[in-house]
């Protein structure tokens, strides 16, 4: 059996698609639940029921909506740019779902468990802008394309400071593979000592994915919806999971870069019991009802007040930072040789 | 000082820290909401709510055309056309509320001089077609014959106040 | 002149005002319920109390004649405390129905009752009920609600002349009544329920249908008769509710006719609303767009002197000018508004113009009627005769007349004669009358259509010129021969030149099969069994009434609360009336409908508005130039006194009158179920017998 899987050709296929299907499938359910979540916090906070009526505690509001999106007319505008219109969404589904294709949820549990893990998943969300720009151009609507940029620009001004963050733990780790830096946090999750930057990373996250108090792409009150103004039915749906998986996929890297992944707090007797995979998953919950807290309670940023954030505070801090993690290392000597754990 | 402390609260994120803590605690406080269709709120005798045409004890309808709701609707959802019925007695042959068109602002009940169009304490009256908002004289009088008896105890509990 | 102080402004009032006149000059305003400027002085409802300087207690101003000097105050506390007292003695007995009372809202004594009552009462006591009376088919009475203000009993008894309705018992008891039950007889009782100041007496056609506040109100003119009454037409929606005077002291002062009041439920029966077209003998709903055009197919090859057009009593000027062009354009002259067969002497206006104007009977003293019964073929105007002769008196106002008179023309009228023979006789000077007219003043002639429809009519006219220039009734300054019209549409229609053209033919001979194609533009009233059997007829016109059946095409054409139009009064007074409410289903303008045929039939009107056609209305006569709300100047005099001895000899039948039955004497009226009890209760002539 086993020779079938690892030997032939069409094992080999199979295998894939099944361990595919194993991230996704999880994924999907995953984000209906995240928006069932991010509706019973919000509502929680304040003080209200939330959705209640489909299902017990309204458990399948989510497959409601999603039937009800399902239904619903695909509208494409005139003079909308028919074949990029109805692109955009799919590009944006699919890097979001391609990216999680190398997050380990357990040591060595990831579907592509490469070296370079960490600038593959830095790639792909960086071309997530595509989709975005794309889905603003193509909707030939001032408020999509307006949304469109702004979108752009504040995923290109996080993903710098993003970007440096990472360079510092990577400094820590000396390896650019995701199951490494978990493994390299065996002794102390980098949350602690790296506190500022796991501030900064996290605030940036919440940047990156659109999050209130960043979420100026949608801008309601200006832009009324921002890039998928124009859309509905199963291509918004599309950008909606996509922006949710997204949610997710941040939660996760968070998770990784500084909570020790699918490590237990402490390598003892009680805490070892848990299997790793549930661990990561504890994780990346806490840090997407730190999402939805979040939201539940800061008001919408400026768009000048969020350039600045990026560019004049979080930038410059989190360079120095990099320079003093980097010096702190050569002086203490603790700079990992290269080669990691590989 | 004042610049020294409100650098280093800044950096603390002392403010972020103290609103998240506020929105947590409110997450064990009770609900506010109601469970609204198994549960509802309490309503006044005044409260505005779906229109009827009351009857006197005997079966008499009350309105006497006189148009005065018509003429004070500040919506003009009213329509009203008369005539002189059989016995002499001044009549409707049509009352209209287009109840997509009301504002509900209870004028027209103010206006009546026989307590004949009222706004019951009904709000539940959603249709699946607008066609079925478009109330008719026959509507509004069965509309009165439901809830007669409560529209009667609101008007009593509220005549002091009149 | 007067000088008063009314609450310290010195005003200049005319000597023997009253003090309330005074005030009104002064810009104040006096409450009142039994004053009327038309009607006499009662002071019984004590409403206009004020307080005069010097005066021991409050006098009622109405009935208070000024003095030099005098100082009114109309705003004291005193004033204002015995307004409150009088209006809470007038409310005692007034049963405070406002919401079901159909004055409600244009009510004088609610609007009084809020500005000057005191807004509660002390009253506990029962009020009384007065049992209603029945004043036939058009007023319904409500006398609970009566102050006993008397204006209605004033007015039956001064302006309309049938001294019907009084107040009998007294105190608590006091009631109007009409002493036996009758229903009133006058065809100006509509006017009652304009005048009285509560909901006592209110219009019973339209009983609780509407309230004053829904109506959309638009100016107009009467088209019943030919004075060209004021009217305001109020509609609600489309539909047009109720028609009232407008105040104009040179044609109908505030009163109006009760067939111009009442005839508008006609306006929603009977109704034209389709084009018809005749198929093999039977008529057939067809598009705007198929009746024309057959209609142009069967007008090709027809000469123009084989097609003739007539106009009925209710057209506007416009719509008479249009078909007049097109039928210029066709070639014909075959065109003739004269359905009764009216003869004209047409050499000026002058000729069939009432030439004193209406307000010439307020200065006239001294009236021969020839074959007219103004009291049946101008109400309101009869009105003003009847206001000339209580004005002067009976030895000051002689009325003559030449024709019998079916009905009491309400004032003291000596028949002459019932032919027209009587005119030799005052010619000679051997019957008193000429005398009469000698020796007056101003002396009057109003000449009928009794007179003009007669076969010998040129005759009668010019025995009448003659006499007229005899006996001073035309002077240099003054032009007393006056012509009755009885049709709305008549003198716009002369203005306009709607008659046979040089060779053209009039009524009778297009009739006798002169020509192929006859065009009738709302012409019911002429003996349509003598139109000859192969002549093609198109009826233009609002109502299915006679005309309409023997129509092989019908063209929906509007009302005269549909369109906006011109209209000549029999003064020769240019009004004009605006449109209240569109024309019913397919129906549409007049003149629209001619526009749109010529142009199918390929002899294009020049003209595409209404503005472009009045202008060329203009143009064929200046009278029309300055049409509006403003009247135009009054006609000229005749100083041409070369009368050409008649050719023609009177023959000696009775001058018979134009109207038998006043309610139905139009398509609109037969139309009017209102007009049909009044034609059922009031008999179809009014057999009461003159004094």
């Amino acid at each position: 059996m086993a020779h079938f899987f690892y030997q032939t050709l069409v094992g080999q296929i199979i295998l894939m698609v099944l361990e595919t299907l194993a991230v996704l499938v999880p994924l999907l359910i995953g984000v209906a639940y995240l928006t069932l979540m991010e509706r019973k916090v919000m509502a929680a906070m304040q003080r209200r029921r939330g959705p209640n009526v489909n299902g017990l505690f309204g458990l399948l509001q989510a497959f409601a909506d999603a039937i009800k999106m399902i239904v619903k007319e695909t509208v494409i505008p005139a003079g909308a740019n028919r074949i990029l219109f109805l692109f955009a969404p799919f590009l944006a589904f699919a890097l979001a779902m391609l990216a999680w294709a190398v997050i380990p949820t357990g040591n060595g549990l990831a579907v592509a468990n490469i070296n370079v893990g960490i600038l593959y998943l830095l790639a792909v969300s960086s071309l997530g802008v595509y989709g975005i720009l794309i889905a603003g151009w193509a909707s030939n609507s001032k408020y999509a394309f307006m949304g469109s940029m702004r979108a752009a620009a504040q995923m290109v001004s996080y993903e710098v400071s993003i970007g440096l963050i990472i360079v510092s733990v990577l400094l820590a780790v000396g390896s650019l593979n995701l199951n490494d830096i978990v493994l390299a946090q065996r002794h102390i999750w980098f949350c602690l000592p790296m506190f500022p930057v796991f501030i900064i990373f996290f605030i940036s996250a919440l940047a990156e994915t659109g999050r209130a108090p960043f979420d100026l792409p949608e801008g309601e009150s200006e832009l009324v919806a921002g890039f998928f103004v124009e859309y509905s039915s199963l291509a918004f749906g599309l950008f909606f999971l996509g922006e949710y998986a997204n949610m997710i996929l941040m939660s996760a890297l968070v998770s990784i870069l500084f909570l020790g992944g699918w490590l237990p707090p402490i390598g003892v007797f009680p805490f070892t019991l848990v299997p790793g995979p549930l661990w990561l998953i504890a994780k990346i919950l806490f840090c997407l009802f730190v999402f939805i807290w979040v939201r539940a309670t800061f008001p919408r940023f400026r768009y000048d007040q969020l350039m600045r954030l990026g560019w004049k505070v979080f930038l410059p801090f989190s360079l120095i930072w990099m320079i003093g993690t980097a010096a702190f290392l050569m002086v203490t000597g603790l700079l990992p040789q290269g080669g990691g754990m590989n | 000082m004042s610049t020294l402390s409100r650098n280093i609260r800044s950096f603390l994120l002392t403010e972020i820290v103290a609103g998240m803590a506020s929105t947590f605690k409110m997450m064990f406080q009770p609900k506010v909401t109601l469970n609204y269709p198994y549960e509802k709120g309490p309503l006044s005798v005044r409260f505005r709510g779906e229109h009827a045409l009351r009857r006197y004890a005997n079966g008499e309808e009350r309105c006497i055309a006189c148009k005065l709701c018509e003429a004070t609707c500040p919506a003009e959802a009213i329509t009203i056309e008369a005539e002189e019925r059989d016995d002499g007695s001044r009549r409707t042959t049509r009352y209209d509320i287009d109840m997509t068109k009301c504002i509900y602002c209870g004028l027209c009940e103010e206006a009546c001089p026989v307590d004949a169009i009222v706004e019951g304490p009904n709000y539940e009256f959603a249709t699946e077609t607008r066609e079925e908002l478009f109330y008719d004289k026959d509507k509004l009088l069965s509309n009165g014959d439901r809830w007669e008896a409560l529209l009667a105890r609101r008007l009593e509990l509220d005549a002091p106040y009149r | 002149m007067v000088k008063v102080l009314v609450d310290g402004t010195p005003v200049d009032v005319p000597a023997g005002s009253s003090a309330l006149q005074a005030c009104e000059a002064a810009g104040k305003e006096i409450p009142r319920f039994c004053y009327h400027e038309r009607l006499s002085v009662a002071g019984n409802c004590r409403m206009c109390l004020v307080q005069v300087v010097r005066a021991p207690k409050l006098v009622a101003s109405c009935g208070f004649p000024v003095a030099e000097g005098m100082q009114i105050l109309t705003d004291t506390d005193v004033v204002r405390r015995a307004r409150r007292a009088v209006m809470e003695f007038l409310l005692i007995n007034h049963p405070l129905d406002c919401p079901i009372c159909d004055q409600g809202g244009e009510c004088d004594l609610q609007d009084q009752a809020y500005g000057y009552g005191s807004g509660v009462s002390r009253y506990q006591e029962a009020k009384r009920a007065v049992t209603d009376k029945e004043l036939g088919p058009l007023v319904k009475t409500v006398m609970t609600r009566c102050i006993q203000c008397s204006r209605c009993v004033r007015f039956s008894t001064e302006v309309a002349g049938t001294p019907e309705l009084g107040i009998v018992s007294r105190g608590e008891n006091a009631e109007v009544t009409t002493y036996v039950e009758k229903a009133l007889t006058s065809e100006l009782s509509g006017n009652l329920i304009d005048i009285c100041p509560v909901g006592a007496l209110t219009a019973k056609p339209t009983a609780f249908r509407a309230r004053s506040w829904e109506y959309k109100k638009t100016d107009s003119i009467d088209v019943m008769d030919a004075v060209g009454t004021n009217i305001q037409i109020q509609a609600r929606g489309a539909e047009v509710m109720r028609i009232v005077p407008r105040i104009n002291d040179e044609v109908n002062e505030e009163w109006l006719s009760d067939k111009g009041r009442f005839s508008v439920d006609g306006l929603k029966k009977r109704r034209l609303d389709h084009p018809w077209v005749r198929v093999h003998g039977k008529l057939h709903k067809a598009s705007w767009q198929d009746t024309l055009v057959s209609m142009a197919r069967r007008f090709e090859g027809i000469s123009g002197d084989r097609i003739g057009a007539i106009a009925g009593d209710l057209c506007d000027v416009e719509s008479l000018c249009a078909l007049k062009d097109l039928m210029t354009a066709l070639g014909s002259s075959h065109t003739d508004c004269r359905q009764d067969g009216a003869w004209y002497d047409m050499r000026s206006r002058s000729g069939y113009l009432f030439n004193s104007g209406i307000t010439g009977i307020d200065e006239a003293d001294a009236l021969l009627l020839i074959g007219s019964i103004p009291r049946h073929e101008a109400p309101v105007l009869n009105a003003r005769i009847r206001k000339q002769y209580l004005h002067k008196g009976r030895g000051g106002f002689p009325v003559a007349s030449i024709g019998a008179l079916p009905v009491d023309l309400t004032y003291n009228v000596d028949v002459l004669g019932e032919g027209p023979e009587v005119l030799t006789r005052l010619l000679d000077g051997s019957e008193a009358f000429a005398e009469v007219l000698k020796t007056a003043k101003r002396p009057m002639i109003i000449l009928g259509h009794g007179a003009l429809t007669r076969p010998d009519a040129q005759a009668v006219y010019e025995a009448t010129l003659q006499l007229a220039y005899q006996t001073g009734v035309i002077t240099q300054d003054w032009n007393g021969l006056n012509i009755l019209h009885t049709a709305a549409s008549r003198v716009g229609a002369l203005d306009i030149g709607f008659v046979p053209g040089s060779r053209g033919f009039a009524v009778t001979n297009m009739l006798r099969g002169g020509v192929e194609i006859l065009w009738l533009l709302g012409a019911d009233d002429f003996p349509l069994d003598k139109i000859s059997k192969d002549t093609f007829v198109i009826y233009q016109g609002h109502h299915g009434d006679a005309a309409a059946a023997r129509a092989d095409i019908i063209l929906p054409g509007a009302a005269y609360t549909e369109k906006s139009g011109t209209y000549v009064n029999t003064a020769g007074e240019v009004q004009r009336a605006l449109r209240a409410v569109f024309p019913p289903g397919q129906a549409r303008e007049d003149w629209q409908i001619i526009r749109a045929f010529s142009e199918v039939a390929g002899h294009p009107l020049p003209y595409d508005s209404v503005e472009a056609l009045r202008a060329r209305m203009a143009k064929v006569n200046p009278v029309f130039s300055n049409a509006g709300t403003e009247i135009a100047p009054a006609p000229q005099s005749v100083t041409d006194s070369s009368v050409s001895k008649g050719t023609a000899e009177f023959n000696n039948a009775r001058i018979r009158p134009v109207i038998d039955d006043y309610y139905q004497t139009n398509s609109i009226s037969r139309a009017s179920l209102t007009m049909a009890e009044c034609s059922r209760v009031y008999g179809p002539m009014r057999a009461v017998a003159a004094e």
